[in-house]
């Protein structure tokens, strides 16, 4: 006999619809999973017999495939296990499957027929609906994260028992609504420091402010102590709340990497800060199952490189894809997978091993030789793509400053991506080259002086057209719909220059 | 001082008495004076600082130039020779020989008389010019260079020469072959100006090879200048002066590729000489071409040019439209360029000194750096550069 059930797999970061066909028929008897499975999923034969007999069921003694289409997709992972025990179960005529169809069966089996929770489940739920599932069973583990889906019935079973009782209609599961409406409107992160705690460094602030403003790539350095960490933390505080559809994407990419304790309903913006002995694999993602890394998960928030120069120069260099194109892209043999990771990227570090050259007052005390080495792990095309960098200075002692707490600036921060949003759609630091018209505010003697400044500074194209870009938030953050040649001039000032000599 | 329109001896402005009446006027022995062979410059104004005037100084014939120092010793027996003849005899012909060359003859008394001579001490009392008067009023820079010039030689100074053009600079050079011929034309196809000083008189243009470039300089708005009398007898051309005079009307002397004891290397000793900036492009230490420039840099002669926009900056010059001496600065600007010449600082500092928004001292410094006037130096410190302090002195 046959009988399908419906599940799904993790393909990158997002789900696909899985089905799964059982057949029993006569012969040697045997279990045989077929459909490109993977290890842990080959591994299902030895969970599904042992939960099905502990389930007070039984596996017959005939030739069973199992088969997993589409079947040229590779498989991963535990979730089907759930799936396949149930066609085995209709299959065979233990249960009936009038209740299968429009029913997906996403879980991990315990030997004891207990259903076990898988990560990805967001991913794994949004498939199922795509395939048409009008309800999906999840095991309970799964059950908070799976609820933020509307408009499909998410029943959480404990056991594979609980699952048949409910397909038999001797005992429905309860379903899980929604979650209510988000409820973290306005609560202060708490990974974020406040810029009220912080004295000085007014350039600081202003330049953490246009850079976040409009999403630029933000480069701190300076000796140590100077608080590049402290600032660049407080980026944090500053990025506004996610839209919905966003929201949906960056729970879905957590979900994938098993970062499920991301509350449900959060709308902070990720804000990732890995330490700089993490490998590149981690960094951008890939291995063999294609897990998204740290850039993936900062996707539409913001990735803070603490200590720059101390990471490994090749996860360094790994980012400039998504840098520049919003996702990372992995070529395998069977096909090029490309995992989202579109972020701002916060760079802090010192300018020299010692911490201060270039700074005022001070001499570096490093060997030329080793100064030179270390800021060229920085290469010239990563700082290429940095939009602003502030040289950090010790505060004097007696500095007035304005202590702006975070939320003050969190505003104007809002009121411009509003603005962008509104204008284009998109962040300033995403538009084209091609976008230098009068519709985004660039009036013709802007752009030529845009092109005399370029030949002042001796400056290239590229860093011409982000400075560009950083101006028009400037004049974003102002409320005007014009680009003024102040707003240029002061975009101009803060760009990264060469390294220090 | 001497300057033009000092007065004669009698009170009266010198450049009112031009006019011919019949009687050789202080003009024309003014230009009589200086067509006297051995009486160059040094003479020539020792003679009008001792007797006040050229006509008293002609009056008073060869012993004039007894009590003087450092005559020639050609100067007495010429004067005495050319003594009897009229001075206004003498100064007609002259002109008359320019005007059939195309050119004029502009004296020291005359308000035509190149400005940036001013400061040339001391300056050629008599020139013979072809060409537009007015492309003495602009910033003149001097690109000059050895005659065998290289590959890499000759691109530097068509770049050099481009960029400054395109800064509405006047280029200066001598019209040689070699580095002099690439920066005169570069200023040309830039669609610049450029005055070639030559060392011989405008009625024979040397070397002859440019007799087309001359031209096409003079029809292009540009100039040539000589010191050496239309129409006299044929001698060596006279590189020392032309050289000099290079200097004198150029701000400032770029020494694109000069091999040792090349003349371009006198130009830029002219050219320190007389208070003038002197930048040297180098080259590498293998190439014979580049151990004159190399050399000058190593002594500390002359500022090293690492590109073309870098010696724009060091200049001073803001690139695009041509600017006028010093460009005024806003009120803002002003106030943050002497806050920096008091003292050098990062944004930061300025920030707290002048009490503004860092938005609008950022738009404002960042100007000034744009205008070649601050630099950072890729540090966080902001210092004022040769070209703000020069601004700061302008009388």
């Amino acid at each position: 006999m046959l009988a399908t059930a419906l599940s799904a797999s993790i393909a990158g970061v997002d789900g696909v619809p899985v089905r799964v066909e059982v057949d029993v028929a006569f012969g040697l008897p045997g279990l045989t999973i077929v459909g490109l499975a993977g290890s842990a999923v080959l591994e299902a034969r030895e969970r599904v017999r042992a939960a099905v007999r502990n389930s007070e069921f039984v596996v017959p003694d005939r030739r069973i495939t199992v088969n997993l289409a589409p079947a040229d997709l590779p498989k991963e992972g535990t979730g089907h296990d759930l799936a396949i025990a149930i066609a085995i179960l209709v299959a065979s005529g233990q249960l009936d499957g009038d209740r299968l169809p429009g029913t997906a069966l996403i879980g991990e089996l315990a030997l004891d027929g207990g259903l076990r929770p898988v990560p990805g489940v967001l991913a794994l739920v949004a498939a199922a609906r795509v395939a048409g599932a009008r309800s999906i069973i999840v095991p309970a583990g799964n059950a908070p994260e799976a609820a933020a889906t509307t408009d499909v019935a998410v029943h959480p079973a404990d056991s594979l028992r609980a699952v048949v009782r409910h397909l038999a209609g001797v005992e429905p599961l309860v379903a899980v609504g929604p979650p209510g409406p988000t409820t973290d409107d306005g609560e202060p992160r708490l990974d974020a420091p406040d810029l009220g705690s912080v004295v000085g460094h007014r350039v600081a602030r202003r330049v953490l402010e246009i850079a976040v403003a409009g999403r630029h790539n933000l480069a701190l350095s300076g000796p140590p102590g100077v608080g590049k960490t402290l600032l660049a933390r407080a980026a944090a505080g500053l990025l506004p709340r996610l839209e919905d559809d966003e929201a949906d994407e960056v729970r879905r990419i957590h979900s994938v990497a098993g970062l499920g304790e991301r509350p449900t309903g959060s709308l902070h913006r990720p804000f990732r800060a890995p330490h700089h002995t993490i490998s590149t694999q981690a960094l951008v993602g890939g291995g063999p199952r294609i897990r998204p890394g740290e850039a993936s998960l900062a996707h539409r928030g913001a990735l803070l490189l603490d200590e720059t120069l101390q990471f490994r120069t090749d996860a360094l260099d790994a980012l400039r894809g998504p840098l520049d194109s919003g996702r990372v892209t992995i070529a395998r043999v069977d096909g090029v997978r490309a995992l989202p990771a579109r972020f701002m990227l916060v760079a802090a570090y010192n300018p020299c091993p010692c911490g201060w050259a270039g700074v005022d007052g001070h001499v570096c005390g490093c060997e030329d030789g080793t100064r030179r080495r270390y800021q060229a792990r920085l290469s010239g095309p990563m700082r290429d793509r940095l939009d602003l960098h502030v040289p950090l200075a010790p505060v004097a002692t007696g500095m007035r400053g304005l202590r702006e707490p975070s939320a003050e600036v969190a505003r104007r921060v809002g009121a411009a991506w509003e603005r962008q949003r509104c204008r284009q759609g998109r962040a300033n630091s995403e538009l084209d080259a091609d976008v230098l018209d009068a519709r985004h505010g660039f009036e013709p003697r802007l752009l030529a002086l845009l092109e005399r400044r370029g030949r002042q500074l001796g400056l290239s194209l590229r860093r011409l057209h982000r400075a560009a870009r950083v101006a028009r938030t400037i004049a974003d953050l102002e409320g005007s719909s014009d680009v003024t040649r102040d707003h240029l001039d002061e975009a101009l000032l803060h760009r990264p220059k060469e390294a220090v000599a | 001082m001497r300057g033009v329109g000092r007065t004669g001896p009698l009170g009266e402005s010198a450049s009112s008495r031009t006019d011919v009446d019949g009687r050789s006027s202080e003009r024309h022995h003014w230009i009589a004076l200086s067509l006297v062979p051995g009486i160059g410059p040094a003479t020539f104004w020792q003679l009008i600082e001792r007797y006040g005037s050229a006509t008293e100084a002609w009056r008073a014939g060869p012993d004039a130039l007894i009590p003087l120092t450092r005559v020639a010793p050609e100067a007495p027996v010429a004067f005495m020779q050319l003594h009897g003849q009229r001075p206004r005899v003498m100064a007609e012909r002259v002109e008359s020989r320019t005007t059939a060359a195309g050119g004029r003859v502009v004296t020291a008394l005359d308000t035509g008389y190149p400005k940036a001579l001013l400061t040339l001490d001391p300056r050629p009392p008599t020139l013979y010019v072809v060409g537009d008067d007015a492309a003495f009023d602009e910033r003149a820079v001097a690109i000059v260079g050895t005659r065998r010039a290289s590959g890499y030689g000759l691109s530097v100074a068509t770049e050099i020469g481009h960029d400054l053009a395109e800064a509405g600079v006047v280029i200066v050079s001598g019209l040689a072959l070699g580095i002099d011929g690439a920066a005169h034309r570069a200023a040309v196809e830039a669609g610049g100006r450029s005055i070639a000083v030559l060392p011989s008189p405008i009625d024979r243009i040397y070397p002859p090879r440019h007799r087309a470039l001359a031209k096409r300089l003079v029809s292009e708005n540009g100039a040539l200048v000589s010191e050496i009398a239309t129409g006299g007898s044929v001698g060596r051309p006279d590189f020392a002066r032309r050289n000099r005079l290079i200097a004198g009307l150029a701000e400032a002397v770029v020494v694109v590729e000069a091999p040792d004891r090349s003349g371009a290397l006198l130009t830029a000793a002219a050219a320190v000489a007389i208070g003038r900036e002197v930048h040297a492009v180098p080259g590498p230490i293998t190439a014979m071409a580049s151990r004159g420039c190399n050399r000058l840099v190593a002594d500390q002669q002359a500022a090293i040019v690492t590109s073309s926009a870098g010696l724009l900056r060091q200049i001073g010059l803001a690139g695009g439209a041509r600017p006028p001496a010093a460009r005024a600065l806003s009120e803002v600007e002003g106030q943050l360029l002497n806050r920096l010449l008091e003292r050098s600082g990062s944004l930061e500092e300025l920030v707290d000194r002048t009490r503004q928004q860092p938005s609008s001292v950022a738009s404002a410094l960042s100007l000034l750096e744009a205008r070649g006037l601050v630099s950072s130096f890729g540090g966080a410190t902001f210092h004022p550069t040769l070209a703000a302090r020069r601004l700061t002195k302008v009388v």
